[in-house]
């Protein structure tokens, strides 16, 4: 797997994170109600849209807007599953701290293979 | 209108869903091994040499083996062997066969040694191939039936898929949530879930698939503007080159193929060849055409034409219109060959979706169906009916298709008609799976058989250990992963089945509102533990 690919689900995974934690409903589960000031759950939102887009972004930039597009498309459904079939519903708690580590690692891999 | 557009779509949803669920299972599943065809093909053929070769080498080979043994023959057609497969497909067309002589003898074909161009005694089988033509040929029937029947799935999985979209009220806020452990609720939320996540995918593929058989599915356009000549329609919108002339009877040395694969190379502006196409060798009117690799999304690619004696360059083929261009792009992302190793696996994991979105799908109606039988105390034909497909296909195909790698292994190398068997094997497999699942369509039905499900996945490597030399041992030390992949899929796959029968074996069903309150009263009282409630006899 291409580092561009570990990059690309990494900025998704953080993307829906953030757009799922700027939900009310998943918000209170992680942080309990009082935490679910719309004010902060806007800023989520803002940050998980900017995350999809700099993925997005990076795809086309590397493989062009036909096959850059698909490789974005294609890795949104593998984040998204990550975190809604995977860490959602059974480690709650893992979800943000992998939505920090996972774009760093995919950067340090990024940096290493040059 | 009796009921509103949203009940009407819902309605519409789960009929043309559940009408064609279990043959799209199938459909889905085929289409979703032949992102790795290549691949499966050369596991199936454990003979062939593990050392990789560069395409010049390849084409030598070819070269030497088809010089030798189809000098006479009408053509040659060679496909080069690229990072996925080191295999090189070849067939060529015999002189005229005698009157009366099967379609069949028409056309040559052989397995040689990449390095050397010496033939190789690889076991016979359909390999990849069988899995691919499965997803559109489906087998024993005739060709042309079947895929009537497959654009008739694919056009129900269409509109289910609209119609899903409009049913689904929840679709944003709903985008994260997957609440397992409750039941039916999980069984939608599952369904989806995996709709969702991948929803560009499914509606790409079933759109792209029935693009790729449009003419024949409204064959009107064409059969007006070439009422003739079919043929010639395809070789314009796909930009082939057109080689029609006819055999001068006077032999002529065809020139070395690896000095026109230099000029090829040139004259494609670098790009990589991927077939190439001999027409007449030996005669002087010989012809040699090379196409490209296609690059991009779609799947035309450009070709050039020599003259095989003198090595002129003949022709170019045409850039592509727009119309070809857009059928190309289509088809090409319904076939993925653009993709590269981490986009390949994109795409399978999709297509795994799509199969458990179309089997949570069907478990969805059987579960939403029951509890209106379980109240009447018996279980009705329909339920039963669909009780038993479920079983079968979401069960049973995985059963198939493992049978299928057993068969490639296990199956006598000198029996006749051994690719056959390899295919009858993958039936006789669904065929008993199904027979069971009619005769005893109830849960300990589904554990049993996702039970053979995994143990048949799971122990695809062990088994190519003790029969080959390509195991994980060799392979995966070798770094050769299109080979070892194809074990270590089998083997999640195993795995992944494991764990679903473990499940459905230990299911219980979940207590209503009341069976709880009852056993929280008794709890506290600590007077005596609740019997055991409703002891599953639903599937």
């Amino acid at each position: 797997m291409s580092a561009l690919t570990w990059m690309a689900i990494s900025l998704g995974y953080a993307g829906f994170t953030a757009l799922c934690l700027a939900m009310e409903r998943h918000h209170a589960e992680l942080f309990g109600k009082q935490a679910a000031a719309p004010q902060r759950r806007a800023r989520w939102r803002w940050l998980g849209w900017t995350l999809l887009a700099v993925s997005f972004a990076l795809c086309v930039q590397a493989r062009g807007w036909g096959l850059g597009i698909v490789l974005w498309v294609g890795t949104l459904t593998a984040s998204s599953l990550v975190l809604v079939l995977g860490l959602l519903p059974y480690r709650p708690r893992a979800i943000v701290p992998l939505a920090w580590a996972a774009p760093v690692l995919a950067a340090a891999l990024w940096l290493a293979l040059g | 209108m009796k009921h509103g557009f949203r009940q009407s779509m819902a309605w519409l949803h789960t009929w043309t869903g559940l009408l064609v669920g279990w043959l799209l299972l199938l459909i889905f599943m085929g289409g979703t091994a032949s992102y790795y065809k290549q691949e499966i093909s050369r596991w199936m053929r454990p003979e062939l040499p593990l050392a990789a070769v560069d395409r010049d080498v390849a084409l030598g080979s070819a070269e030497h083996y088809l010089r030798e043994h189809a000098g006479d023959a009408l053509s040659w057609n060679i496909t080069l062997p690229d990072e996925r497969a080191q295999v090189i497909e070849m067939y060529w067309m015999n002189p005229t066969p005698p009157e009366g002589a099967s379609r069949r003898a028409a056309y040559g074909s052989a397995t040689v040694d990449p390095r050397s161009g010496e033939e190789v005694a690889a076991r016979d089988t359909t390999g990849g191939e069988f899995l691919y033509r499965l997803h559109f040929d489906l087998h024993y029937i005739p060709a042309i039936w079947a895929r009537y029947i497959v654009g008739f799935c694919a056009m129900f999985m269409l509109v289910a898929i609209i119609t899903g979209v409009i049913t689904h009220k929840k679709i944003f806020k709903e985008f994260f949530t997957f609440r397992p452990g409750k039941g039916q609720r999980s069984w939608l939320d599952f369904h989806n879930v995996s709709a969702v996540l991948a929803l560009p995918y499914h509606a790409l593929i079933t759109y792209t698939g029935i693009i790729t058989l449009v003419f024949m599915y409204l064959p009107w356009g064409l059969s007006a503007r070439y009422p003739s000549d079919e043929m010639r329609y395809y070789d314009e919108s796909g930009n082939r080159i057109v080689d029609m002339r006819e055999a001068s009877g006077t032999p002529a040395p065809l020139l070395p193929l690896e000095t026109l694969l230099a000029s090829a190379r040139r004259d494609l502006g670098g790009a990589a060849i991927e077939n190439v196409a001999v027409n007449r060798p030996g005669d002087s009117t010989a012809t040699v055409t090379f196409s490209a690799q296609p690059a991009a999304l779609s799947k035309l690619a450009p070709s050039v034409m020599y003259d095989g004696v003198h090595g002129k360059l003949l022709e170019r083929s045409p850039p592509p219109g727009g119309a070809s261009q857009t059928y190309g792009v289509l088809y090409g992302l319904h076939m993925a060959h653009f993709a590269d190793p981490a986009l390949r696996l994109l795409f399978f994991v999709c297509g795994l979706l799509g199969c458990l979105m179309v089997a949570s799908g069907a478990v969805l109606w059987a579960a939403k169906e029951r509890p209106k039988h379980l109240k009447a105390g018996r279980i009705g034909f329909g339920l039963r009916l669909v009780d038993a497909l479920n079983i079968g296909a979401i069960a049973g195909l995985p059963i198939a298709f493992a049978s299928y790698f057993w068969a490639n292994r296990l199956l006598p190398l000198g029996i006749e008609g051994r690719a056959d068997w390899e295919a009858n094997t993958f039936f006789l497999a669904w065929g008993a799976a199904l027979l069971a699942a009619f005769v005893w369509p109830k849960r300990q039905m589904w554990a049993w058989q996702l039970y053979a499900g995994a143990a048949l996945f799971g122990l695809i490597p062990l088994l190519n250990a003790l029969t080959t030399g390509i195991h994980l041992g060799v392979t995966l030390p070798a770094g050769l992963w299109s080979l070892a992949g194809v074990d270590l899929v089998c083997l999640a796959l195993g795995l992944c089945l494991g764990v679903a029968a473990r499940r459905m074996q230990r299911w219980q069903p979940p207590l209503s509102a009341a069976q709880r309150r009852a056993r929280a009263m008794a709890a506290t009282e600590s007077t005596h533990r609740p019997a055991p409630v409703g002891a599953g006899e639903g599937a």
